[in-house]
């Protein structure tokens, strides 16, 4: 682990004298399914679960929402693409709830602002770049080709798949995702149950403030650790409580 | 011990000493592409052999060299990769070597028909697996009803044969299989001929075994080229199904089936219930079952603009109270029904057309016996009426539904849709009923039959079509629709009225009359809307609604005269009407919406164009004519805010305007019924009511802990309400007229917490309510106030999968207050207590137990009840797979079910008692298609 790290930080060393340029805001556009979800749900039924599937099913598409990664060389920043979540026709606006993950490569530190659980939460630990396990597959992903690693999620029990692109060399991704050589393009948990991927590559300077973190962060503090204890009870007082667990934290 | 523990550090550090003389080591090499150029930029990654993990990772420099230095002493995967070419593994094991040189790699380009292809092309993900080449074909766009054949023919490094032989990259396929099964004895022409290319989520190519080595296990050497093809997940298609039959004491029967089969295009159910168990609808999960993806349309009704009552609302039901879609999630029925219901459902979803289509059939018998008693309240005395009636009921109906969205591109849908009904049945009605005054001085005796049966045919029909503008936000909608309304039928009247007056001779009213009503009533109506979004977050709309509802109803009564065979026709009843009422509204509304902060203001202007022609006959020529147009102005406001951490705050103001009803507005006096006889008021004009409500909800998903209250209250002006005229032989005569000044005020709040988290959890829940209700009786304005507390409680026990417990208590008092008569003042008790218990004791054994007693209570009126009711049931998963149920249930053990009511309002206070399905038992059997799953929980939110 620590070997990836410091060839991440070598690498972007490298890449930062190399070439400065490498910085810009790649958008993303989150699908979440539902009906899928709920079928992995062990409380419901065999029953619950097709009733789900045929009465929703076919309305997961209108859950889209868009993401962007600001990043530079050294830092990125994950966040809405817009502060508010609106309906098709705009008339109407829902809050966000607050979701904001910074790394910083250099200083191998990040800070995640996750609202879950009826609190908002500050993670701040150092980088721990999730095990992956890199195939032998590729796609293209908005005109990047990319190739596919997958890892898995312990803690939600998610198999995750993330397509990282082999000409933007950067070990940033969406989500609480990163570390590979290349940026994910795309983001798949549990074979699509949520997928995460980039809709537009837009390379540019980025402003200092742009990718930092906001002045003020108002929060409990937590480390990995205890942030992973709060998801563990919390996954574990839900499937008890036969309640989704994701009608109160971010997938 | 100690003997023991130095030999071992020692050994440890001995061997820890010879890891690290032989220390870590150096990976490097250098790159260049087939055509001897030098690779800079490529990726280098290091994985580990067993699990192919990433441990570490570089790029080639700018002459095509990399290097990994201080590596772990284990063999590692170099993994090359380069855009447009095929990654390239090398396995590095070094052994003793300090420093491991691959040398110079040569990586390869990918066939560019590949790259172009799969990867650009396609957009399809390409896997280079050894000898395997595996394509995403979801992606490879072919024709709609394209078979396999086709789609392959699309496949770089495939090749179709006229006689549609495959071969791949050069090589015949000799085997086709279909996830991973053979497919039809083993033609590989079958498969791809005959599956739809739609279905097919990935194309695999390998060289596999030959049949004989397959079958004998012995390895020939010979390889076959297989082609696999894996199925989307959703042509695997999908069928489940449920059937119930049961029998039990007193003759009870049930039987419910319904089948479902559907794919990730179309769905089709059919459902199919019948039982003497009062289950006369769907429940909500049979109706979300049968409908499937069209369970619930939202904004069908093309009705534009804020809500504010009338004018576009059109009733469907012409006296039978059904309306045009199927009902669902009703009740248990009151009295005994049988009940029959058929349905089929088909729906077609390929995300640019739905459509939708079904049949729905169902028919109630329905036997009530009752006894009501009413004590009316006059300013210096009351009187009571004793109502002991038998009815019974036979309702039939058929309904149709097609709906059709089409999304004719990204701004531009249209929505058809078209529900039909066709109803018929008949009714039967006979009461005894006694008028008392001073308390058991009898006024009135008198004995009713009444008998009807009916017709009737009804069609709703709807376009609706939105635009959306290039600039987000700015929307054009416009909707037209047709209702129509037909309905014929046929009654007869008798009754017997015999009049006590102190001092006076009886007197005795007796009546026989037939009546025809014909009736049709037509709408048509439409609205548009447009939507403009000002500035950054605000948005303007503006509405308008137009409706012209045209009722042309012919109603013939006859007296029957005491032959029995003739009759007369009563002019004074007999009646025929045409109305013409025509609904404009213009409206608009600002709205600001940012973050979660929702904020409308509107005003719409609205006005009514009543026009009436009645007479005594069609063919009369005394026409009498009713000419009345008004125009309101209704305000409107709504906030809603999302606070931070599931918070919500709501507030909203409405004024509701209805338009009087044409009935009320014909100065006809109606004395069909001797003892309540009604009579029309030209002067009406239209109701109107300003309604306000607040509320705040929380809930915290960490703690469990949630909160919700409400506050509503609404000031009713120019309310239409029946003034009374009560004679000394207790005859009412009412007439209708506008008051002002009713209200309601109200506050709900519940409180939930968890006692044990996701163990136990207690919550308390409580109105307060306030209303006061104005009438005039015998020229005495009457004010009614009634207040009203109820607290309730509830404790659910999951301590976990093989009990559960739930109780719960409510109380509920009402405090009546007359104006007109305070003597009169009285309190209504009404409570409940609940508790429900369910156990898991054998592997697959479940009991359930639930008891419930209703407690009514009003002193004054001498009423005191109380109703315990027991439902016990014993069921047993059975079958492989778990699909069978056998359950044995007791329904109400006590023998005690009746339907019982009371309540106090305007100038009366009334109880109800009606005999309804009491004890039985019954045993039944449920065969699931899909398992059935036992489970001691309540259902609730996922």
């Amino acid at each position: 682990m620590k070997s990836i790290l410091t060839s991440i930080a070598l690498l972007l060393f490298t890449a930062a004298l190399a070439q400065e340029k490498e910085a810009g805001v790649i958008t993303y556009e989150q699908e979440v399914r539902w009906a899928r979800i709920y079928a992995k749900m062990d409380f419901l039924s065999q029953e619950e679960k097709d009733r789900i599937k045929l009465t929703w099913g076919s309305d997961d598409e209108g859950s889209k929402t868009k993401m962007k990664l600001t990043f530079t060389p050294t830092q990125s920043k994950y966040t809405y693409d817009s502060e508010q979540n609106t309906s098709d026709d705009g008339r109407y606006s829902w809050r966000q709830s607050e979701y904001l993950i910074f790394r910083d490569f250099e200083k191998e530190n990040k800070t995640e602002i996750i609202e879950m659980l009826g609190k908002t939460y500050v993670i701040e630990d150092s980088l721990k770049a999730p095990k992956w396990k890199v195939m032998n597959q590729i796609k293209d992903i908005d005109g990047h080709v990319c190739m596919l690693a997958v890892t898995e999620d312990t803690v939600k029990r998610l198999k995750v798949s993330a397509w990282f692109s082999q000409d933007l060399a950067l070990p940033i991704g969406p989500g609480q995702y990163f570390g590979l050589p290349g940026a994910i393009m795309e983001l798949s948990m549990n074979d699509g149950d949520v997928v995460i991927t980039a809709i537009k590559v837009d390379m540019k300077p980025v402003e200092k403030e742009a990718v930092e973190l906001p002045k003020k962060i108002r929060g409990k503090k937590l480390d990995n650790v205890a942030y992973d204890n709060l998801l563990w009870n919390h996954m574990r007082d839900s499937m008890s409580a036969h309640r989704s667990p994701y009608w109160s934290m971010p997938y | 011990m100690k003997n023991l523990f130095l030999p071992l550090l020692l050994l440890f550090l001995v061997a820890t000493a010879h890891a690290q003389t032989s220390g870590r080591f150096t990976i490097k090499g250098n790159l260049i592409d087939s055509t001897n150029a030098i690779l800079p930029g490529a990726t280098v990654m290091l994985l580990a052999p067993k699990d192919s993990a990433l441990v570490n990772y570089n790029r080639s420099n700018d002459a095509g060299h990399f290097e990994f230095k201080n590596m772990r002493r284990t063999p590692y995967i170099l993994k090359i990769t380069y855009v447009g070419y095929i990654p390239l593994d090398t396995l590095i094991d070094p052994k003793d070597q300090d420093v491991v040189d691959v040398g110079t790699l040569a990586l390869t380009a990918l066939n560019q028909d590949l790259f172009e292809v799969v990867i650009k092309t396609a957009r399809a993900p390409l896997s280079i697996r050894g000898d395997t080449v595996e394509y995403n074909a979801s992606s490879f766009k072919v024709p709609p009803g394209s078979t396999v054949e086709d789609l392959l023919r699309r496949l770089p490094g495939m090749q179709v044969g006229q006689d549609g032989s495959i071969r791949s990259q050069g090589q015949e396929v000799n085997r086709v299989t279909v996830d991973g099964k053979r497919f039809f004895g083993g033609d590989t022409k079958m498969a791809t001929k005959n599956l739809p290319a739609d279905a097919i989520a990935k194309v695999q190519v390998f060289n596999g075994k030959t049949e004989q080595a397959r079958l004998t296990g012995v390895e020939d050497g010979k390889n076959e080229k297989t082609l696999n093809l894996e199925l989307k997940e959703s042509h695997k298609k999908g069928g489940f199904g449920k059937a119930t039959v049961g029998a039990g004491t007193d003759n009870r029967v049930e039987g419910k089936v319904n089948y479902n089969r559907f794919n990730d295009k179309q769905q089709f159910a059919v459902v199919g219930l019948g039982n003497n168990t009062n289950q006369s609808s769907l429940s909500w999960d049979d109706y979300q079952d049968f409908r499937g993806s069209q369970s619930f349309n939202w904004g069908d009704d093309g009705d534009f603009g804020f809500s504010n009552g009338g004018g576009v609302i059109f009733y469907s039901s012409d006296g039978d109270g059904e309306g045009l879609t199927i009902q669902a999630g009703g009740r248990p029925d009151e009295g005994f029904t049988k009940n029959w219901v058929a349905g089929a459902n088909y729906n077609y979803d390929n995300k640019k057309t739905l459509f939708s289509g079904n049949y729905y059939f169902n028919q109630t018998d329905a036997v009530r016996d009752a006894f009501s008693r009413r004590e009316s309240i006059l300013s210096d005395r009351t009187f009571r009426n004793d109502n002991d009636n038998k009815s019974g009921n036979l309702n039939i109906n058929h309904r149709g539904g097609l709906r059709l969205e089409q999304k004719i591109d990204s701004l531009n849908s249209v929505v058809i849709l078209s529900n039909v009904r066709y109803g018929s049945g008949n009714s039967r009605y006979r009461s005894d009923q006694q008028f008392y005054r001073q308390g058991d001085v009898l006024a009135t005796q008198s004995a009713l039959e009444n008998t009807s049966q009916f017709n009737s045919f009804s069609m709703g029909n709807t376009a609706l079509y939105r635009h959306k503008f290039k600039t987000k936000g700015r929307n054009f909608s416009a909707s037209v629709g047709y209702n129509i309304n037909n309905s014929d039928g046929e009654s007869n009247q008798l009754s017997n009225n015999t009049f006590y007056v102190p001092n006076q001779p009886d007197s005795v009213k007796n009546l026989n009359q037939n009546n025809e009503t014909n009736s049709i009533r037509t709408q048509l109506k439409g609205s548009l809307l447009y939507i403009e979004p000002f500035a950054k977050y605000f948005f303007w709309e503006t509405f308008y609604n137009f409706s012209l509802r045209q009722d042309e109803v012919n109603r013939e009564v006859f007296d029957v005269n005491s032959d029995d065979k003739t009759f007369d026709r009563n002019d004074q009843l007999s009646r025929y009407y045409t109305n013409n009422f025509v609904y404009n509204r213009l409206g608009t509304s600002f709205r600001y919406s940012n973050k979660g902060f929702n904020l409308a203001l509107g005003l719409a202007g609205l006005t009514f164009d009543l026009k009436g022609d009645f007479a005594g006959s069609k063919y009369s020529s005394s026409v009498t004519q009713i000419d009345r147009r008004f125009t309101r102005f209704t305000p409107n406001a709504s906030v809603r805010f999302d606070l931070k951490n599931n918070r919500y705050l709501n507030f909203s103001y409405n004024m509701n305007v209805n338009e009087p009803n044409i009935r009320d507005l014909q100065p006809i006096v109606d004395n069909s019924n001797p003892l309540y006889i009604r009579e029309g008021n030209p002067n009406l004009v239209p109701e109107s009511s300003h309604n306000v409500n607040a509320g705040y909800q929380y809930f915290n998903a960490a703690s469990f802990v949630q909160f919700f209250g409400n506050l509503y209250y609404s000031y009713r002006v120019d309310q239409v309400v029946y003034n009374q005229q009560i004679d000394e032989k207790l005859i009412t005569r009412s007439k209708p007229m506008n008051i002002t000044g009713g209200t309601n005020l109200g506050a709900y709040l519940n409180y939930g917490f968890p006692l044990k988290k996701t163990k136990s959890t207690l919550g308390f829940n409580s109105q307060i309510n306030t209303g006061k209700i104005l009438l005039f009786v015998n020229n005495q304005l009457n004010t009614t106030n009634s207040d009203s507390y109820r607290l309730g409680t509830n404790l659910s026990l999951t301590p976990n999968e093989k009990f559960t417990f739930y109780a719960n208590a409510n109380w509920n008092i009402t405090n009546t207050r007359y104006s007109l008569n305070t003597s009169q003042n009285q309190r209504i008790y009404n409570s409940s207590y609940g508790g429900e218990m369910n156990v898991n004791f054998l592997t697959s054994v479940y009991f359930s137990a639930r008891f419930n007693l209703n407690t009514y209570v009003n002193n004054r009126f001498g009423f005191n009840r109380n109703q315990p009711i027991l439902n016990l049931s014993l069921y047993k998963i059975m079958l492989k797979s778990k699909k069978g149920e056998i359950r044995l249930s007791a329904y109400d053990v006590f023998n005690q079910n009746q339907g019982i009511r009371q309540y106090a309002s305007q100038n009366f206070v009334t109880t109800e008692q009606v005999s309804t399905l009491a004890r039985y038992f019954m045993l039944s059997f449920t065969y699931n298609m899909r398992g059935v799953t036992g489970s001691v929980r309540k259902r609730g939110f996922f």
